[in-house]
């Protein structure tokens, strides 16, 4: 319960930004499936552009394309290059050429790194209403699409303009796992020939089309999840390990500090008592450089990962259990 | 003896820049420098002051000798080097060249050369005898000449156009260099044609020539041999090393004096002639002898050499008329020994001279006690013949020590009379024939345990896989023989100290052989044939036996803790060998050596892995794995083992082991013939760490906190894995690990045939002495532990699963089966029950499915993630407790205790969680 009101104050988070709802072309969810169909394989990941313009507070979506995938030997490939290339082909044959974004699969809701963050924010920073669009494959093949869009928080930006990743910083921008990402509601349009389209394949088709949504067999997609929330609970301690040695040097060298500052004192009393002029005053922070803290993002990042992870299993679970639950009933039934 | 090895080195060192490089064709060259014995006195007198001219003209003109010398006998490879010499030898005297101007005699050398060399090359039929390395040494030389003389062009032509003029200039400086001039060539002349003569035949003469001389034939030959190769370097040597060339003429004499007997006794139609001569020369050479060893007998030298054929060889020891008895043999011993450890002494020589000192002794009847000294000295000097720890015996020499030792052992044993002892005083001794027992100064025992030292040298220096390893095998049984004759000798006359000596030297030679002779005999087949029968009968009692007296009379007599050691280890290995697993581990256990062998010297430190190794896999022959393994954990884990037994050096970066160290860890190798085959080893390793971790890895398969058994065992899978295509196993290891993934799928005929096929026979199992057996024993094992891994794998499949169908599927009986899966019930690692009606194991399915020991993980994660967080805190609070609020602080406590608290309930209720689990298990038995 608690978790849907913090995803309720994330969502009120969104008031203030300049996007407030997306609308996604059915051509655009098609081609982000098909590209990961084609190119993307087990843990791999699969990007591109977003295309699309902004109307009022809506953002509409209407194009993408895919980035090639990288590899060794192109490493001299330009994506800048490639990109405009791109966006100037497809303004010849009259499509939105307007940046509005990009997208990415990801491998068991594994998505929330630096990386993106870095790319995130500088999109962000260059095209005010940037998105990112975040695919799950997985789900989407367990039969429920699962798409997903996020911005930066206004405050994350603002950090991340200032580089202060010091704890801090962070502390004072308020900034938490929790609204480091907000995510933004997504609609899906189609035209209306397409509707009509798809009622019609829908009296044709004779195949029971969504059986996947009742499978029952569901441990494998769990123990997934669970040995990846694993692995970044492990990373988790380490940085809290981490944290700890800091904050233990550093209070063991504000204790020196102290000793000093008081023996310096004495001596200086003892001097003026003897009519002697005081000790000159040295850079104290010169001689006791505090240890370097380690970075707060990493860990913040990790939390933020963490809840995903969290968010996902509990998403999963509750679905699984209700779909116990309702084999049960039947079974019952029929014995 | 210590005098001896201290200053063996002396001379060698001076010779060649480094002691390291020493061959033995290098301490060859040396032997007949000087064939008499000069005194350092006379050395002294004799010494002048000559110009740096002179000296290296008489260089140049020693070497350009020999040139000639084998120019004459067709000798090219001998004449490229000597020319090479040359060469370096006129660059260094450059200065007095470019002051004096070119010696004439070196360019007619030169032009010599030239014409000789190219009538040579003109010579096709000759060529075509030649041997190869002579025709590859001509051309060389050929090519070599001509550019050299490109340098002296002018001179060169200059001498062809008057060739005499330059010829006598030569002369006279000859004459002026040696002072017997026309005599050296006179003698230059006849060795010459000896030699050449003794050229043609050369394979001939040792047996003719060894049946007319009493005494010790092969040495003799021996020596001749060393003398005729080594005989053209001898003016070279003279040459280069300035303080001995005042003997030169003295000694040059005498080595032609040396030669001619050679060449007569090869030649009888020409001895009388020659005596002549001979007889003439040996006159001369006896006076300048004499004179130099200060004594002043002169004639009747022949009176003796006459009646002893022998000694004609050997041109000095007593002058005529003296009467041969103890005190003057002893005397001159002394004389001899004297020279011994002294730069410039002739080390062969030195030898020979004992040998002739021996011989008159025996001669003239002076009794065991001389002849048991002058035997001590001259095993003394076959040691002392090599000059440096390192180099090994020549095979002559190795075989002449033997002798003599077996000799020395004749005349102890026989004669019981005699005395011997290392603590008897050089004037306290008694040799001379009377009523009372010799008695004589030195330890046979020092003697025999050098002689062993000398063996295992030449084993070490030996290439394992040649014809003359297995020839010098062949000797260890005389080794043996000498070492059992000293046995009985010593439990008849020694110390106990010395018996615990000489018995842990026979242990040695026992302990890592196989006894078949035992091995047949228990197994309770008779030999295939009579007289194989009557061998087997003759050859006396079990190693076994002998193992047992001799380690029990050390253990019980031996006061030095490293016999003692040492004797328990081979006990133990020797155990180990012949399958007694038990009597080998109690000796083990009850020795306490594990604990403070890490203080021993390292070779005892590898007869120690020795041993552990034998005692793993005379474990695993038993069928005793994890005792094998564990075994075997220390030696393979390190990844050293080659090294750790002491049978190869790995190779490392110089900073780890200087030149230095490696000598001495050289020197500690163990003979190939000892070795512990490393792949055996290896393979038996890995097989005991399959049948053990593949069910314990099977069994774990959640657990977060799974140790490994074996690391190497788990390198080598995950070495398995990488490989990108995996064709069928080639290697040891690659069958191992297609075996182990076999097995994992509880598949034991995959397994077996992994294991167990023609490839791995010959590469390991036929190696064991009961190959059979421990096959059929792995077979078995492979068979249990499949079971146990399929039940381990498969158990959250099954509901219940009928006993006879898992016999039939590993082909085990059914009690088999029973036992091992009650086994397992009992450990708690089956959650099952056994249903006996109807032969069942029914299944439980308590075991946490995948996705519930997931969870557990993650809840012990999370329970250290709070744990450490709260450090955190409690960091925190204590700077700023401690600062600023005290009352603050007290809270936070408060607080903290309470949290304490809820963490401490948590704890017990995974603690209660977890019990009730097992409580569970427990209940359902």
């Amino acid at each position: 319960m608690a978790s849907r009101k913090e995803s309720g104050v994330s969502s009120s988070n969104t008031l203030d930004s300049p996007v407030k709802q997306i609308q996604i072309e059915g051509l655009v969810v098609l081609k982000i499936i098909k590209h990961y169909q084609e190119e993307g394989q087990g843990s791999e990941v699969v990007q591109g552009v977003l295309l699309g313009l902004v109307v009022e507070d809506r953002l509409e979506i209407t194009n993408c394309f895919p980035f090639p995938q990288h590899t060794e030997e192109d490493a001299d490939f330009d994506e800048v290059q490639y990109q405009m290339e791109m966006m100037r082909s497809l303004r010849h044959v009259n499509i939105d050429h307007l940046h509005v974004g990009w997208y990415q699969s990801t491998f068991y809701g594994s998505f929330v790194s630096r990386a993106l963050l870095d790319s995130q924010f500088s999109y962000q920073h260059a095209i005010e209403e940037s998105v990112v669009l975040i695919y799950d494959p997985i789900k989407t093949a367990q039969g429920s699409l699962s798409l997903k869009a996020y911005r930066l928080t206004p405050k994350l930006m603002e950090i991340c303009k200032e580089k202060d990743f010091s704890a801090e910083g962070l502390k004072k921008a308020a900034v938490g796992y929790e609204n480091m990402f907000e995510e933004v509601p997504i609609v899906i349009k189609n035209s209306h020939l397409i509707s009509v389209l798809l009622w019609e394949l829908e009296e044709k088709s004779t195949v029971p089309s969504k059986h996947e949504l009742l499978s029952l067999s569901s441990s494998s997609h769990l123990e997934k999840s669970l040995q990846m929330l694993m692995d970044r609970v492990d990373d988790m301690s380490q940085d809290i390990v981490k944290f700890n040695t800091f904050s233990r040097n550093t209070s063991k060298q504000q204790q020196q500090k102290h000793q000093y500052i008081q023996r310096r004192q004495q001596e200086n009393t003892q001097r003026q008592s003897r009519g002697e002029p005081p000790l000159p005053e040295e850079d104290i922070s010169k001689m006791f450089k505090p240890p370097q803290p380690p970075p707060r993002m990493d860990t913040l990042l990790i939390a933020g990962q963490i809840n995903t992870y969290c968010q996902t299993v509990k998403e999963f679970t509750s679905q699984n259990l209700g779909k116990l639950f309702m084999a049960e009933a039947l079974q019952g039934h029929n014995s | 003896m210590s005098r001896f090895f201290a200053t063996g080195s002396d001379s060698e060192s001076e010779e060649s820049s480094s002691a390291d490089e020493i061959t033995p064709k290098a301490t060859g060259t040396t032997l007949t420098k000087q064939a008499l014995l000069l005194s350092d006195e006379e050395e002294d007198t004799k010494r002048l002051v000559r110009s740096a001219k002179d000296k290296r003209f008489e260089e140049l003109t020693n070497l350009i000798k020999t040139i000639r010398n084998a120019m004459k006998i067709r000798d090219m490879s001998k004449c490229l080097e000597e020319f090479e010499q040359l060469c370096r030898a006129f660059l260094k005297s450059k200065t007095i060249v470019d002051k004096e101007g070119v010696p004439q005699f070196y360019i007619r050398l030169l032009a010599d050369l030239e014409d000789y060399l190219n009538q040579l090359w003109e010579d096709k039929e000759g060529k075509k005898k030649m041997n190869k390395n002579n025709a590859k040494a001509l051309s060389t030389l050929r090519q070599k000449i001509r550019k050299y003389n490109r340098d002296f062009e002018s001179e060169i032509a200059n001498y062809k156009e008057n060739p005499e003029e330059s010829a006598d200039d030569d002369e006279e400086k000859d004459d002026a260099d040696s002072g017997s001039g026309s005599d050296s060539s006179d003698d230059d002349g006849e060795e010459i044609t000896a030699k050449s003569f003794m050229k043609k035949k050369p394979a001939e003469p040792t047996p003719d020539a060894s049946k007319f001389l009493k005494g010790a034939p092969d040495e003799e030959s021996d020596s001749d041999d060393d003398d005729d190769e080594d005989w053209g370097s001898e003016t070279v040597d003279s040459g280069s090393e300035s303080e001995d060339n005042e003997g030169n003429s003295a000694s040059l004499a005498l080595v032609f004096l040396k030669k001619a007997p050679e060449g007569s006794r090869q030649d009888p139609d020409r001895k009388k002639e020659d005596r002549k001569k001979r007889h003439k020369k040996k006159d001369e050479a006896i006076e300048e002898e004499g004179e130099e060893e200060g004594q002043d007998e002169e004639q009747g030298w022949e009176n003796v050499k006459r009646g002893v054929p022998m000694i004609k060889e050997k041109p000095k020891m007593f002058a005529k008329g003296t009467e041969i008895n103890t005190a003057v043999v002893v005397k001159k011993l002394h004389e001899i020994l004297q020279a011994r450890g002294k730069k410039g002494t002739d080390r062969a020589a030195q030898i020979d001279l004992l040998h002739a000192l021996a011989a008159i002794s025996n001669e003239n009847n002076l009794g065991e006690g001389v002849s048991v000294k002058i035997k001590f000295n001259i095993i003394a000097s076959l040691y002392d013949y090599n000059p440096n720890l390192a180099a090994f015996m020549k095979p002559e020499m190795w075989k002449k020590c033997l002798e003599c030792i077996n000799e020395l052992l004749d005349i102890l044993i026989d004669n019981s009379n005699i005395f011997i002892g290392e603590n008897i005083a050089e004037d306290s001794e008694n040799l001379a024939i009377s009523d009372q027992p010799f008695r004589v100064r030195g330890c046979v025992l020092t003697l025999i345990e050098r002689m062993d030292e000398e063996f295992v040298k030449i084993m070490q220096n030996t290439d394992p896989h040649s014809q003359e390893y297995v020839d010098n095998l062949k000797d260890e049984g005389r080794v043996c023989a000498i070492v059992d004759r000293l046995l009985q000798y010593l439990e008849a006359k020694g110390t106990t100290e010395e018996v615990c000596r000489v018995f842990l030297r026979r242990i040695m030679h026992t302990y890592y052989k196989f006894d078949y002779k035992a091995h047949r005999r228990s197994l309770g087949l008779q030999g295939e044939s009579k007289s194989e029968q009557d061998q087997e009968e003759s050859e006396g009692e079990d190693s076994a036996v002998i193992m047992d007296r001799l380690c029990k009379f050390i253990y019980a007599k031996d006061r030095t803790d490293r016999i003692r050691t040492c004797a328990i280890l081979c006990h133990i290995y020797h155990h180990a060998l012949h399958s007694r697993w038990y009597q080998a581990r109690d000796l083990m256990l009850m020795s306490h050596l594990q604990d403070n062998i890490q203080h021993a010297d390292p070779p005892v430190q590898i007869l120690y892995n020795r041993t552990m190794v034998q005692l793993g896999i005379c474990a695993f022959r038993q069928g005793m794995i994890k005792d094998a393994h564990n075994a075997l954990l220390d030696i393979q884990s390190s990844g050293r083992a080659k090294e750790l037994l002491g049978q190869g050096l790995l190779m490392r970066n110089m900073q780890e082991r200087n030149a230095e160290q490696e000598k001495i860890e050289k020197r500690r190798q163990v003979p190939f013939h000892m070795h512990i085959n490393l792949e055996l080893l290896e393979c038996v390793y890995l097989v005991s760490a399959m049948l053990l971790e593949i069910p314990y890895m099977a069994a774990h398969e959640f657990d977060a906190r799974r140790r490994m058994i074996s690391k190497q065992f788990h390198h080598q899978l995950r070495v398995g894995e990488r490989q990108p295509l995996l064709g069928p196993p080639e290697s040891m290891r690659e069958h191992v690990v297609a075996a182990s993934k076999a097995m994992k799928m509880g598949d034991w005929r995959t397994c077996h045939s992994f294991i167990i096929n023609e490839k791995m026979n010959c590469k390991v199992w036929d190696l064991f002495p009961e190959a059979q057996r421990v096959r059929e024993m792995l077979v078995r094992k492979i068979q249990e532990e499949s079971l146990r891994t399929y039940l381990f794998t498969y158990s959250s499949v099954y509901d219940s699963i009928s006993m006879e169908t898992l016999a039939d599927m590993f082909q085990l009986e059914l009690p088999t089966v029973h036992s091992i899966i009650s086994k397992m019930i009992i450990n708690e690692e089956l959650m099952a029950s056994l249903d006996q009606p109807t032969q069942t194991v029914v299944m439980h399915r308590t075991e946490p499915t995948c996705l519930q020991n997931m969870a557990l993980q993650l809840a012990e994660k999370l329970g250290g993630l709070m744990e450490n967080n709260e450090r955190v805190f409690d960091l925190k609070q204590g700077v700023y407790g401690g600062y600023f609020n005290r009352d603050q602080k007290g809270g936070y406590q408060q607080k903290q205790g309470y949290q304490r608290d809820q963490k401490g309930g948590y704890q017990q209720k995974q603690n209660y969680q977890r019990g009730g689990y097992r409580s569970q298990n427990q209940g359902s038995y």
